[in-house]
């Protein structure tokens, strides 16, 4: 091996569905899909998968995630609030700005305990005052920093880490079983490297995202009586 | 910001935890304490619903914001023990918005015998059975029942009702408790409540004085 391997044990760390920042409670709309029957096969969760990469995660998330990379490299504190603002901004549905800041600060929490790093410890302590809400893309990028993960591996991670957790909530909500959630990871991954490839490069300034359909499901989903899931 | 002393109350679905703190509450109220409730709701609100009307709309014993229901993805457990962050980011906010708070008494969404809190989410952990699930419940240990701060066995009332027998109940709680506390309850009735409460008031908040005390409600 010629590295030592670490960032790359960072990744899979930070990317494992045992870390503890609370995705297993995310259905990431999908379950507000599910009971407007919406979804309801393999082949409509697999489209569901593609449409929240295409039109939400690549063009949004990524991008902030990317920048938030670079300003930690350069230890600009005012473009990270910057996208810590976008990020909530983009979020229309209140159960995703709330889900993604509660995990995102506990995954700077977490981090921070066993990482000592200038820009994360900088990033807590604007949680604590209340000046940046802690959203999870941007989260990601600061702890992926602090750990060596480079900017592509860390957007192929965020990618990553949504497509299985989205199917973890489809097995658990009955829409398909264990084989075919394999395999809807493995026929996403040509769509997750091509949505990584094309955030590339993009500036704050360029983000958007567009899922009005699942936004309007998760804005009916936030206020059920009976659901599994935050989001 | 300071920490406000947590219980987790766990246990399996319907042994009566949400019942348990619906009583336990007006007896803390009585004495100053304010209290904020979190249930980890497996799948509807209907709980924390029930317990918000109860506790807050009709009796005004706290705020209606203080009963929080949390959704866990459909794993209670993961929720409490492996990975309790999404309980812990919402105390963080409740510890930052209302630190006049004595005491925050988490429910879980329902367990099997073998699940705990995780010492990080909860100070003092009450698990409960129910004389219903059988009276061999005590002695089939689990770490839920054998290592948890209290041990409450609910629902005395119906122990003729399913031939439990609850001297056997006892005498097997106090062999897998090996000196740590157990106790008997009946919601109904609310036998056993106050000395629950006792438990509460001493081994989690040390016998202090409720933080508002002296204010004028
Ligand atoms: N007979 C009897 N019923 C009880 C007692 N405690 C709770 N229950 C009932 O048991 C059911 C489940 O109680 P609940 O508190 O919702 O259980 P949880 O799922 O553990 O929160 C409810 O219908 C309660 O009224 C008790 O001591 N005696
Ligand atoms: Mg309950």
């Amino acid at each position: 091996m010629d590295t030592d391997g670490l960032p790359e044990m960072a990744m899979m760390q930070l990317s494992d569905s045992a870390f503890p920042a609370g995705l297993f409670a995310a259905s990431n709309g999908l379950e507000g899909m599910f009971m407007e029957k919406k979804i309801t096969t393999a082949a409509e969760l697999a489209e569901f998968g593609r449409a929240c990469l295409v039109q939400q995660l690549g063009p949004g998330d990524c991008v902030i995630l990317a920048n938030v990379i670079d300003y930690s490299k350069s230890r600009n504190y005012a473009g990270i609030a910057e996208a810590d603002a976008v990020c909530t901004a983009i979020r229309t549905v209140k159960e995703s700005r709330d889900a993604s800041r509660m995990s995102g600060v506990q995954l700077a929490r977490c981090v921070g305990g066993f990482c000592d790093d200038e820009v994360l410890g900088w990033y807590l302590g604007q949680i604590e005052g209340g000046a940046v809400s802690g959203t999870y893309p941007v989260s990601l990028g600061i702890c992926s920093n602090a750990l060596g993960i480079e900017k592509d591996r860390a957007v192929i991670m965020l990618l990553y880490g949504f497509v299985a957790g989205t199917v973890g909530a489809a097995l658990r909500l009955g829409i398909i079983q264990h084989m075919e959630g394999q395999r809807i990871i493995h026929d996403l991954k040509p769509v997750m490297g091509r949505v990584a490839q094309e955030s590339a490069g993009r500036g704050i300034d360029e983000v958007w995202q567009f899922l009005p359909q699942v936004e309007i499901g998760q804005m009916r989903h936030e206020k059920l009586d009976s659901r599994m899931f935050i989001t | 910001m300071a920490r406000i002393p947590r219980i987790g109350i766990g246990g399996p679905v319907g042994s009566g935890k949400s019942m348990l703190i619906e009583r336990f509450v007006p007896v803390l109220a009585r004495d100053g304490y304010r209290v904020c409730i979190i249930s980890n709701d497996v799948i509807s609100k209907e709980d924390a619903d029930r317990m918000r009307q109860n506790l807050a709309t009709d009796r005004g014993l706290l705020p209606e914001n203080m009963v929080i229901g949390l959704a866990t993805g459909g794993c209670p457990h993961t929720a409490i023990r492996e990975d309790p962050s999404m309980n812990m980011a919402v105390i963080e906010e409740i510890e930052r918005d209302h630190p006049g708070l004595d005491l925050i008494i988490i429910e879980s969404g329902g367990d099997n015998i073998t699940t705990t809190f995780s010492p990080a989410l909860a100070d003092y952990f009450i698990y409960v059975v129910d004389v219903a699930g059988g009276d061999k419940y005590p002695r089939k240990r689990g770490l839920g029942i054998e290592n948890c701060d209290l041990l409450v066995i609910n629902k005395t009332d119906l122990a003729p009702l399913v031939d439990a027998d609850l001297d056997v109940m006892k005498r097997d709680a106090a062999e897998v408790r090996e000196g740590r506390p157990f106790l008997l309850t009946n919601c109904k009735t609310g036998e056993g409540i106050g000395e629950a409460c006792g438990h509460i008031v001493r081994d989690v908040l040390f016998d202090a004085p409720p933080k508002g005390a002296g204010e004028t409600a």
